[in-house]
């Protein structure tokens, strides 16, 4: 009888319904004692008073139980329903016709368990325990007039008494009341009830499959989430993320980070060397966002990288990439790229844009300032598309600084942009940090205008130093 | 947000994107511009209220012209300096006919 561990914290839930309505009941029950001590109810007296208290400690003995095991145990689904029953069929053999609904509690309760069986039984032994009640209550209960029947011209007297009392004084017999209660009172309540019954199936049957259904998704979704975790991993390892990069040279100084706004993104820095005195540096976009623009980056990481490594200038490195990635596009995906190849013992920087964002330099002691070179198009835009070299001389002290338009787009609550004029402000606040520290100034001045809004881009930057 | 507004007369389209497209919204404009291009010859890109545009949006952009190239033309007009200067930066003033 244990329950399935899918259904493990649905049946909890469903028994901390019940000990709800049973703690309900309990407070009804109290209030009902109370108006029947106080003579607002004029009740039977003693027999009134005697069920009222059992079906008081019924419940709190049932709650004492649900609140000892904590609501959990695999036997407390039948004892709530059966205590139920009990209790309702006790309050109902007192009250008769004045409480009919206390008989559809329990079974509309027990569709909540989700188990269409556990709502049959309960639909069983409610009609069983009911009857019975209504048998015993037939000449306890509350009288109800509309079943007594008599010989004509039979004259009922109130003497001040109860209507009980005084029907059976004049003469109606116990089978007859018992008969007639069953037939008019029982029977049509009964068959409403089967209607409840009957929903209370359906309710029981759909709601466990939506549990099942619900399940289902949910370890899709754990397992599409542990796969994305995963492929984040992965991706960030493909970049070079060891610093210092290169220990041994003491020429320059690079750092790099990237923080994609989803699992995975599509921004990507590299760098590597050639040979012994080039340095390939490359800051790259790929559009939009997530899995597709992880995937897409990926494969344009390799071919640039794999062009680069044989000795090509960055137009033809991106000339090249483009012409490769445009043979198999159907998705029309491409990438933004800022390709840059140092020559690390004069200082040259030769570079190719292929529309990406504005590289910003500092010469020497100068301060930032946005490099407005001259932009190809897209990589995988069209093919056949041109792009030209452009070379600079890095004295010494200089910085390179590059970046991806998560930076200039960053948004703040009020949806205004971060704007490259506020970027190269934040670059400017100190020019001669080191690589690490000027990320982490751009990085703390984002994160202070963007505030509270959540961050929609990815964050990728690079700073090279040339010592 | 992306607000869609388009005419349609006698195989020449406008649309009028209003608003944001990025990332999220971009899709939206591609399903607009899957649905009229069949038998299109003239698609005309109004462009006077597009606050914003990003990548994805740059993209799709980019799929109808190369669609128009094969049946027709295609041009963008009324572009602000904001958009215009994404235009620049990514090459796509090249590639699109802007007005």
């Amino acid at each position: 009888m244990t329950p399935d561990p899918m259904f493990q914290e649905t049946e909890v839930q469903a028994n901390r319904l019940g000990a709800l309505m049973l703690f309900c009941s309990g407070l009804i029950l109290l209030l009902i004692l109370a108006l029947t001590i106080a003579g607002v109810f004029p009740l039977k007296g003693k027999l009134m008073y005697s069920t009222t208290i059992q079906a008081i400690v019924e419940i709190l003995i049932l709650l004492v139980i649900c609140k000892i095991v904590k609501n959990n145990a695999w036997w407390l689904k039948p004892l709530l329903l059966i205590g139920m029953i009990i209790v309702f069929a006790r309050l109902d053999s007192m009250l008769t016709h004045k409480v009919a609904i206390l008989m559809v509690l329990p079974v509309v309760f027990s569709s909540r368990y989700f188990s269409r069986k556990l709502t049959i039984f309960t639909s069983i032994l409610t009609t069983v325990i009911f009857a019975a009640s209504a048998f015993w209550g037939a000449t306890h209960g509350l009288i109800n007039l509309n079943i007594v029947t008599m010989p004509a011209g039979t004259e009922m007297i109130a003497t001040g008494g109860f209507l009980g009392d005084a029907v059976q004084n004049a003469g109606a017999s116990n089978e007859m009341l018992i008969r007639n209660t069953l037939l008019y009172d029982y029977f049509p309540k009964w068959l409403m009830f089967s209607i409840v019954s009957i929903i209370s199936c359906n309710i029981a049957r759909r709601g466990r499959s939506m549990v099942i259904s619900q399940h289902e998704k949910d370890s899709k979704v754990a397992r599409i989430e542990s796969e994305l975790n995963l492929a984040s991993a992965i991706q960030a390892d493909m970049l070079p993320n060891i610093f210092p990069p290169f220990p041994g040279r003491s020429e320059f100084d690079l750092y790099a980070s990237m923080n994609p706004a989803k699992e995975v993104g599509g921004d990507f820095y590299d760098f590597f060397l050639i040979d012994d005195d080039h340095l390939c540096m490359v800051m790259a976009d790929v559009s939009g966002k997530g899995v597709p623009a992880a995937l897409f980056m990926m494969a344009s990481k390799i071919i640039l990288a794999n062009n680069a490594m044989m000795g090509k200038s960055p137009a033809q490195i991106l000339t090249d990439t483009n012409a490769a990635i445009c043979a198999n596009n159907r998705e029309e995906m491409f990438v933004t790229v800022w390709l840059g190849i140092l020559e690390i013992s004069t200082g040259k920087l030769i570079a190719s844009n292929a529309g990406h964002e504005y590289p910003v330099v500092k010469h020497g002691n100068g301060a930032f300032e946005l490099l407005k070179d001259k932009h190809g198009f897209v990589i995988g835009g069209m093919e056949g598309a041109k792009y030209k070299d452009y070379e600079l001389t890095l004295e010494h002290g200089s910085k390179l600084f590059l970046y991806t338009d998560g930076v200039p787009e960053a948004t703040n609550a009020q949806t205004e942009l971060f704007g490259v004029e506020r970027m190269v402000e934040a670059l400017n606040k100190d020019p001669s940090a080191s690589p690490e520290q000027v990320l982490k100034n751009v990085h703390a001045s984002v994160d202070e205008f963007v505030n509270e809004a959540e961050q929609f881009d990815d964050l990728t930057m690079l700073c090279l130093e040339y010592k | 947000m992306l607000n869609i507004n388009k005419t349609i007369e006698n195989g020449t389209a406008t649309i009028f994107p209003e608003g944001r497209l990025d990332t999220v919204t971009a899709p939206e404009l591609e399903k607009a511009m899957q649905e009229i291009l069949p038998g299109l010859t003239t698609l005309v890109l109004d462009l006077e209220k597009l606050d914003y545009i990003s990548s994805a949006g740059l993209r799709v952009l980019l799929s109808a012209q190369k669609a128009m190239n094969a049946q027709g033309s295609m041009k963008v007009c009324h572009v602000n300096e904001t958009v215009m200067e994404i235009f620049d930066v990514t090459g796509f003033s090249d590639i699109l006919t802007i007005e």
